[in-house]
């Protein structure tokens, strides 16, 4: 049993930390690079009695712990899909039950150390200054993110088909109703990279929020602002756009093969993209901004989407010359909008991108650099 | 009577390296058998003609439906089964054969039919990722049977599938041509002349495509 643990440790917490290296070098540089080598202890002790006394405060370090735990779970159950390690299944399916739960702890608890070992120091500190209660949260809390996954892991065991989008839910679905072709990308991106579409979506939540931020500060709201939030917020989408390109050319050749006249396939990719962009146009309704506003920011949004999706219709266009081109496009727009031309922006961008699909889209097929 | 389908001075490269070029080709009605060296460009031909991948030239179904003024029309009328067919892991056999049915057209009972003597109808709302290489190659050649196309192109549809299916699938092709319905059929083993009555056969060949 030794020798199994050992082989698994390999595979699962020594990949882990080497796979994560840059992060931790960056949250070591931040929890005991910034701080004097004299005063480290007293500071992180300040640290913990902080979020230790103050509910508010626990709850986001509490939250930060979960989302670790989150990348912990992801972790071991992105190793069972990689190619290569389908031996997994039938060898730890053969285990014991309770020797196989042995195991699945020893794994994660070797994963999600870091947290244990700050929250038990933390949760001493708080024993030690009577704040009995944040420091049972912490245990109980830690305790709890030690065994769910576990859970996961057993779950995903035995049935290796079934990821983040195709549980029991999906599995209802599928029966009852058909994915039309506008939401195959978004189911691609929930089911096999939720992490990435998580990225993006957290980065524009936190664009958007600053947005809002310096809006209120510097005296109120203006459409010129909002639209660079937005612009930030588009130019953020780009890597979902390789993505989704590679996905087309991969996985949806057929599509090609069906009676659809193009602006059947123009309209499918728009509402790809209005469907991507819900969520930041969600929150920027709920920070009120006024319905006019918020109707020239969707169509900023979607026309700029859209151009920059169907540039990459071009034959050669590689990640590195479609940044450019983005890049010069919001320039261009920026200045447009700084001038109160934004509706104009989106009068040029929204029809060169139907003209260009229209003029690609047949023609394109993937382009493979043969230097590469 | 016009020519099934009829290409003219089809060319096809890849970047600079030109994989096809045919000067001209007409089939009437029937089945083929495509033949040719790995490489040869078996495969490049039929996506060609299915309207999958660009080209140069123009291909014309029946006399008077071309790929290049008609390509909606056009699509409708042939159906691709790929060799190796790949579809996004979360869809079901059922999202792919809705997703047809709506664009191709067809009878819905007959396709249900199908979908029992092909064996499919026991995993059709599992997603794909959980079908074996067989499975899929049973899903695909169902594909390509829905709709009302007049021509089939059949990528290598023998290998993979159990001999049940390959009954089957001997029976429909057999079905179909006799409703008028042209195949043309790829395949590195040999055809069985007395399930499948040949046309002709298509050798590919230095980048051209003569009937024998």
């Amino acid at each position: 049993m030794g020798r199994v643990t050992g082989i698994l440790q390999t595979i699962f917490v020594q990949r882990f930390y080497i796979q994560n290296t840059l992060f931790f070098l960056v949250l070591f540089y931040l929890l005991f690079g910034v701080v004097n080598g004299g005063n480290l202890v007293s500071y992180h002790r300040s640290l913990m009695m902080g979020f230790l006394g103050s509910l508010p405060f626990l709850l986001i370090v509490l939250a930060l712990w979960a989302l670790y735990g989150l990348k912990c779970a992801g972790f071991v159950l992105k190793t069972f899909q990689t190619q290569g390690f389908e031996f997994l299944y039938p060898t730890l399916g053969s285990l014991e039950k309770h020797r196989r739960m042995r195991l699945w702890l020893l794994i994660h608890c070797g994963i999600y150390l870091p947290v244990l070992v700050y929250g038990g120091v933390a949760a001493a500190v708080g024993i030690a200054h009577r704040l009995y209660v944040p420091a049972a949260l912490v245990v109980v809390f830690n305790v709890l993110m030690c065994l769910w996954p576990l859970a996961v892991y057993e779950r995903k065991l035995h049935h290796p088909d079934v990821n983040f989008f195709t549980g029991h839910l999906q599995r209802w679905l599928n029966r009852r109703f058909t994915k039309p072709p506008v939401l195959y990308f978004i189911y691609e991106l929930l089911s096999n990279y939720p992490r990435r579409i998580l990225g993006v979506k957290l980065a524009c939540a936190g664009i958007l929020w600053l947005t809002f931020y310096l809006l209120r500060e510097t005296g109120g709201f203006d459409i010129r602002g909002l639209a660079l939030g937005l612009m930030l917020c588009v130019i953020a989408h780009g890597q979902l756009m390789m993505q989704h390109r590679a996905f087309d050319d991969t996985y949806l050749g057929f599509l090609r093969q069906l009676p659809q006249p193009l602006w059947q396939h123009y309209l499918r990719l728009a509402g790809v993209y209005i469907l991507l962009f819900i969520p930041e146009m969600a929150m920027m309704a709920a920070n009120n901004i006024p319905p006019a506003a918020l109707l020239t920011c969707f169509a900023l949004a979607m026309s700029m989407l859209l151009l920059f999706r169907c540039l990459l219709y071009f034959p050669k266009m590689n990640a590195e010359i479609h940044m450019r081109y983005v890049l010069l496009s919001s320039f261009v727009t920026l200045f447009l909008v700084l001038g109160g031309y934004g509706w104009l922006a989106v009068a040029v961008m929204l029809p060169a991108s139907l003209a260009l699909f229209l003029y690609l889209f047949r023609s394109y097929e993937t382009y493979v650099d043969q230097e590469s | 009577m016009p020519a099934i389908i009829a290409l003219h001075k089809v060319q096809k490269s890849y970047q600079d390296f030109p994989v096809l070029d045919i000067a001209r080709l007409e089939l009437s009605p029937g089945i083929y058998w495509l033949q040719g060296e790995n490489g040869a460009g078996k495969t490049t031909c039929m996506k060609v003609m299915a309207g999958l991948i660009p080209f140069k030239g123009e291909i014309v179904l029946q006399g008077n439906v071309s790929s290049r003024q008609h390509p909606v029309q056009f699509r409708r009328l042939i159906n691709y089964a790929e060799a190796e067919p790949l579809y996004p892991s979360f869809l079901t056999g059922r999202d792919l054969l809705e997703l047809y049915l709506g664009t191709k057209g067809g009878d819905r009972e007959h396709i249900r039919q199908l979908v029992e003597r092909l064996g499919v109808k026991g995993y059709l709302h599992n997603p794909v990722s959980t079908y074996s290489s067989g499975m899929l190659k049973k899903l695909s050649l169902l594909l390509a049977f829905t709709g009302n196309p007049i021509l089939i192109l059949l990528d290598e549809p023998l290998i993979t599938i159990d001999t049940q299916a390959l009954a089957v699938l001997y029976d429909l092709i057999r079905e179909y041509s006799a409703k008028g319905v042209t195949f043309c059929i790829t395949s590195h083993q040999p055809l069985d002349q007395r399930e499948l009555p040949l046309s002709g056969t298509l050798r590919v060949a230095d980048k051209n495509i003569t009937l024998v």
